[in-house]
């Protein structure tokens, strides 16, 4: 009977070879991959596709590390021409695997707010920090906490949610700040110590931000997240309101500031379509828009703020490696955290 | 079996269809990121292998896997066996319905699924505000997440498996003395393990390639060995470990789905065309279980659904005015449309694949092995292997209805196996062609558990399952992706927005199962059968 069920599966195979022999896809249109957060007014990309004659096909590739792994995976038959979304942490990254093309065009020549370096052109920045519970706070009137320490102290027990660096991104970005504001003995240590002091990891910001964080029904009034997020509660809210229900708190060794942009793909097509768009995503518009509908601050200098994100102002320091070492032991520390934590 | 046949029986040649379809999109993918795992920079060895067992971390993963997966399977089978048999046995009001509402759990996206638990369980709960517990961190808020989604798998085979014992055999049990209780044991329960152990094969299955709500409310340190595998691929690209971990965890489910196959080939008993008829429950005792059943189902499936339409209606005329939204229309039309055409796939690889299996073991047991292979590893595979089309709609299709067809192999598999024999002979004896036959006999006999498999499968194509594995599209946004999108910012509005379109999704789906399932023309079909059977 095994032989007979084998001998009909050997049939089937030959069939399907049959089947992907012929066929195979071709349109005139520029590849564009993103992550999961990439999000523009629909009009805006409309007038983009009209006025260059350009049809966009947008492919959502996941969260950005896993939209550059997708891309790594396939760079013999890379599946985008222009990619958007690969940061300032990943950069190392899609460097040593070398899927991407430099680019020259008129966006490289005009300074960005904030640098990022390799063939990626900066199109937008944010930080990754902690965000606390205001009610939670005034209610059970715990003072904040003044530095990541206290956080390792019996008083801040079960309070913290963060997400995994292995599988997010916000919690890749608060790891790294952990080690280039601490040191990465003193960040490791910090780490073991949070661990008994009933740290939450999360899978990803999504299910900390709702089901573990206090204002959404769970038990932990402080947060990874955005530094633009109490910004977004406020634009986000129910009813009219003037005050966020949230805050940031920036620590020493818990602020990253996160820089992503867009880049050619190697091997990719279209590479003058391509760079249209990477123009168009340094435009006047895209670059107003994208501060709400994303949630970042624009990379083009003089860029209008909208009256919104005044409840979300920028940090004056932040902790970010040094870029080769991030390159060098990323991959290190995030096994070496998985040990600490959750091992 | 027929052994003594020496050529492959017609019906055999069915199994084609399936199988030509796994091998495209499940093992092909899977073989060349097999290659790539072996070819790639750190290539994978058979110290690879040992290692894995001898690091306590991956070892606890798989050890918990299967032990969450084992005592969830216990658990169902405790609490869903006397449901059932409630619900097989009496007639009462919104009984149908009740049916129906059961596979909702199937169709919620996980994340919201965990609101609805912490709203009741959660620290801020509704159950922690009156007894002051909660049980968010603990080990039983996990197997109650998994019962929340598993237990209506189990009982609705129980349900249909009651409703196929022998009306007859039953009374012939009873006019000899044997008590209500003796005639559950010696009569109803064998006839009705073999579609137990199929469901059961499907909840082990499904529990241990969990991601879902388990993971959410436990936190990492819950996490499954398919969890392991997803982080080892989608985001540390260490094929040759997530390669060699994905081949041990095949072979040890597959264990699990052979044994199954072989239990359900050896055990099934054919069954008779005289079904026991619904009862009104006549004694305090009998509306007591029925109360009871209910409140079972109420508490571990319908009260997390409770939850979330209630926040949903309490959300208000703005977020309900998302629901107009262009985003959303789209969204509905999207999830209608994917849900159709993985339905159609299943359901011609389901039937095809069942009707084969009938002769052979191993083609049943195949029937799980998009089940048994972790579907990140697929997906994956399908990147490399045809990458120009993998923003293409048909691979997004091909993937529903890979990981929907199995309910309807499965479903129509144990109905099949009950088949009257007398009924086809009868019929063939009467010079009725094969074709005839199946279209005359068989699938009349089979429609309701068709059907039952057809909704479990529409249920799986609306749920989220992979869909976030696989390139996707901003014009192809479901409801789900939409709800994800949602909750993917900060925000009040967000959040009710997220809530209104998950009660969406269950009203949708309730509609859909009441279609495809219908309980009114259930009960015709065995009418027209029993009068069909009196003329043959």
């Amino acid at each position: 009977m095994l032989r007979r069920t084998f001998s009909l599966w050997a049939a089937s195979l030959a069939a399907s070879g049959l089947l992907l022999a012929t066929g195979a896809a071709s349109a005139q249109e520029l590849r564009v991959l993103v992550h999961s957060s990439f999000s523009l007014p629909k009009p805006m990309l409309a007038q983009f596709e009209a006025q260059s004659g350009i049809k966009l096909s947008i492919i959502k590739g996941g969260d950005a590390g896993e939209m550059l792994n997708k891309l790594i995976l396939t760079r013999a038959q890379p599946i985008a021409d222009v990619v958007f979304g690969i940061d300032n942490a990943l950069m190392a990254k899609a460097r040593a695997a070398d899927v991407l093309s430099p680019y020259a065009g008129a966006a490289t020549q005009r300074v960005a707010a904030v640098p990022l370096d390799g063939p990626v052109v900066a199109v937008d920045y944010g930080y990754v920090n902690l965000n606390y519970d205001k009610a939670w706070f005034a209610k059970s009137g715990l003072a904040l906490p003044q530095k990541l320490d206290d956080l390792a102290q019996p008083a801040y027990r079960d309070l913290l949610v963060v997400q995994n660096p292995a599988t997010s991104s916000p919690g890749y970005a608060f790891l790294l700040a952990t080690i280039a504001g601490m040191g990465e003995e003193a960040a490791f240590d910090w780490w073991g110590r949070m661990r008994a002091n009933g740290l939450k990891v999360a899978k990803g910001w999504s299910e900390a931000y709702y089901t573990e964080f206090t204002r959404n029904g769970g038990s932990r009034p402080l947060v990874v997240s955005y530094a633009s997020s109490p910004a977004a509660e406020v634009f986000y809210s129910k009813e009219k309101i003037t005050e966020s229900p949230t805050a940031n708190l920036f620590l020493k060794g818990g602020v990253f500031r996160q820089v992503e942009g867009v880049a050619l793909v190697k091997g990719g097509q279209q590479s003058e379509a391509a760079g249209k768009f990477i123009e168009f995503m340094r435009s006047a518009p895209v670059q107003e828009a994208l501060q709400t509908t994303m949630w970042m601050y624009a990379a083009e200098p003089r860029t209008p703020r909208p009256e919104v994100l005044r409840h979300a102002v920028e940090p004056t320091a932040f902790d970010n490696p040094p870029a080769e070492l991030m390159a060098q032991k990323g991959a290190d520390w995030v096994s070496r955290w998985t040990r600490v934590v959750l091992k | 079996m027929a052994m003594h046949r020496k050529r492959i029986p017609p019906v055999l040649w069915l199994g084609l269809v399936p199988l030509s379809f796994l091998s495209l999109v499940m093992l092909a993918p899977l073989l060349r990121i097999g290659v790539e795992a072996v070819t790639g920079a750190s290539g994978a060895t058979g110290a690879m292998v040992a290692d894995l067992w001898r690091e306590d971390y991956l070892r606890w993963r798989i050890i918990w896997s299967f032990v969450q997966a084992g005592a969830t399977c216990i658990a169902a089978l405790v609490l869903a066996v006397p449901v059932a048999w409630v619900l097989a046995r009496f007639r009462f009001a919104g009984r149908g319905l009740l049916l129906r509402l059961l596979m909702l759990p199937f169709v919620v996206p996980t994340l919201v699924a965990a609101m609805g638990v912490l709203a009741l369980w959660g620290p801020h709960g509704l159950v922690s505000g009156w007894f002051g517990i909660h049980l968010q961190d603990t080990p039983w808020l996990l197997l109650y997440g998994n019962l929340f989604f598993n237990l209506c798998l189990v009982v609705r085979a129980g349900v249909d498996a009651l409703g196929h014992v022998s009306a007859a055999r039953v009374a012939a049990a009873r006019t000899l003395g044997a008590s209500p209780w003796r005639v559950f044991w010696r009569v109803e329960w064998p006839a009705i393990v073999p579609w137990l152990a199929s469901a059961l094969c499907l909840v082990f299955l499904y529990c241990l390639s969990g991601f879902g709500l388990a993971l959410v409310l436990g936190g990492q340190r819950y996490a499954t060995a398919e969890v392991e595998i997803y982080t080892l691929v989608a985001h540390e690209l260490q094929l040759a470990q997530a390669g060699v971990l994905t081949v041990c965890m095949a072979l040890l489910t597959a264990l699990v789905a052979l044994a199954y196959a072989w239990i359900e080939q050896h055990l099934a008993i054919p069954g008779r065309p005289d079904a026991i008829a619904l009862r009104r429950p006549a004694s305090w005792r009998q509306w007591a279980a029925v109360g009871g059943a209910v409140l079972v189902l109420g508490v571990f499936c319908g009260a997390p659904l409770l939850a979330i339409a209630v926040r949903a209606v309490q959300a208000g005329a703005p977020a309900w005015a998302t629901v107009l939204e262009d985003d959303s229309l789209q969204a509905v039309g999207n999830t209608l449309r994917f849900t159709a055409a993985a339905l159609v796939l299943a359901v011609v690889l389901g039937v095809t694949h069942a009707l084969a299996a009938r002769r052979s073991v191993w083609l049943r047991a195949a029937a799980f092995l998009p089940f048994v292979v972790s579907p990140v590893a697929v997906a994956f595979g399908l990147l490399l292997l045809y990458p120009q089309w993998t923003a293409s709609l048909w691979i997004l299709v091909a993937a529903y209805a890979l990981l929907a067809y199995p309910f309807v192999a499965q479903s129509l598999g144990a109905a099949l196996d009950q088949l009257p024999l007398h009924l086809t002979q009868a019929a063939r004896t009467l010079g009725a062609t094969p074709w005839r036959l199946f279209w005359r006999v068989t699938l009349p006999l089979v429609l309701p558990s068709l059907r039952r498999g057809m909704a479990f499968a529409a249920a799986t194509a609306l749920g989220e399952f992979a869909v976030t594995l696989f390139l996707s599209r901003p014009e192809w946004t479901t409801l789900t992706t939409l709800i994800y999108e949602r909750l993917g910012r900060p925000g009040a509005g967000n959040r009710d927005a997220a809530l209104v379109l998950a009660a969406l999704l269950m009203l949708l789906a309730l509609l859909a199962f009441l279609l495809i399932d219908n309980p009114g023309r259930r009960d015709g079909t065995r009418t027209r059968l029993v009068a069909g059977a009196a003329h043959a």
